[in-house]
């Protein structure tokens, strides 16, 4: 695929700046640890996994700035709380450690069943960066596993505050699948070869098994994610937007 | 910050295959998988490992007695730089005719 038409262009902006905002907003609150994460070695491990967020959010950026004609660093930290679009699951603020764990656990299962989609994408620049981040990807899964795993088996007190983790983020995490204005036009196009629906069936077969091996209550599904899944902001988002533009934002002129 | 079920893991590496083993350090884990991860993070996420050993410190025998280690009494011609060659090379090589080129003993 060498050139594409501008409603095709249009909804690949859509689906890389969805993608790219995931993992730039999830970076962010989970780069809130570095220094109060459990212990010293979790600190550096949880820090590093935030930094790789951050790279992929860059590359994804980057990706969409060579198609838009726009700017990586505009993009990231030049709009306003309401111009992200992350899925409503990165609205929350970090909360305590086992709400952190919780929110990881749902999201790198759904990333991990969306870059195994995209890794096929008729768009070669997006499989060939999607099958790096993968190799990134692999080690997310392993720790967050573990964590979700330790957490649920670590005491009465850790796994209630799993549990409630996972319950007050389960409508929310289905939003990582909320529909895309442009989707069908580009699962048409095998930029997106299966539909984000068809993902969030798969995501659930994942994650299920995994919470009731953990004895962990295994929320009934909330019907299909919304359309707003992607538009919804929150207080705690605006906050957070504030502290990540602030340095960005103190001179909007300046070259770094 | 490391808890007392915590235990310490030593952490080996290897920079390139083919390279001996070199202790690298250690991390504080609970267990071997997590002690996995982060003898990655500080050991290995930098592409500057080929291959990482991580051990259980309490799984190692450490032998530090002077004693046996450090004999009082003079063995240094059980060292090989306890016999000085480096005139009777230099003597062989002149009698062979070639340039002395290498350092060779002390």
């Amino acid at each position: 695929m060498t050139t594409l038409d501008a409603t095709t262009r249009e909804a690949l902006a859509e689906l890389l700046l969805a993608m790219a905002d995931d993992e730039f907003v999830l970076g962010f609150w989970d780069s809130e640890w570095t220094g109060i994460a459990p212990i010293l070695e979790e600190d550096v491990a949880m820090s590093s996994v935030s930094q790789d967020e951050i790279g992929h959010a860059k590359a994804l950026y980057e990706l969409l700035a060579g198609l838009t004609g726009g700017d990586a660093d505009q993009i990231a930290f030049g709009r306003p709380a309401d111009g992200y679009r992350h899925a409503a699951l990165m609205n929350h603020a970090r909360t305590d450690w086992a709400f952190s764990i919780a929110r990881r656990f749902l999201y790198e299962h759904a990333d991990a069943v969306r870059l195994e989609s995209l890794a096929t994408s008729a768009y070669q620049p997006l499989a060939d960066l999607v099958i790096k981040m993968r190799r990134e990807e692999t080690y997310h899964i392993l720790h967050f596993d573990l964590w979700l795993k330790r957490l649920a088996e670590g005491g009465d007190e850790s796994h209630a505050r799993l549990a409630a983790g996972i319950g007050r983020l389960w409508v929310d995490a289905q939003t990582v699948f909320a529909p895309l204005d442009g989707e069908a036009c580009l699962v048409a196009a095998r930029i997106l070869p299966e539909s984000l629906e068809t993902l969030r069936s798969r995501w659930l077969e994942r994650v299920r098994p995994r919470l009731a091996a953990a004895d962990l209550p295994v929320p009934a599904t909330h019907g299909l994610p919304g359309a707003d899944g992607r538009t919804r902001r929150t207080d705690e988002f605006a906050w957070l937007h504030g502290e990540f533009t602030m340095v960005s934002g103190s001179e909007a002129e300046a070259t770094w | 910050m490391a808890t007392p079920r915590d235990r310490v893991w030593e952490v080996f590496r290897q920079e390139a295959e083919g390279d001996p083993m070199i202790h690298g350090g250690s991390v504080n884990a609970p267990d071997e998988e997590l002690a996995t991860h982060y003898a990655r993070e500080f050991y290995g996420r930098r592409q500057e490992s080929e291959r990482l050993w991580i051990v259980p410190r309490d799984a190692i025998t450490e032998l530090d007695d002077p004693d046996l280690l450090k004999p009082p009494f003079d063995r240094s011609f059980k060292r090989p730089g306890g016999f000085l060659i480096k005139h009777k090379l230099e003597a062989a090589r002149e009698r062979a005719g070639s340039p002395a080129s290498d350092e060779v003993g002390e």
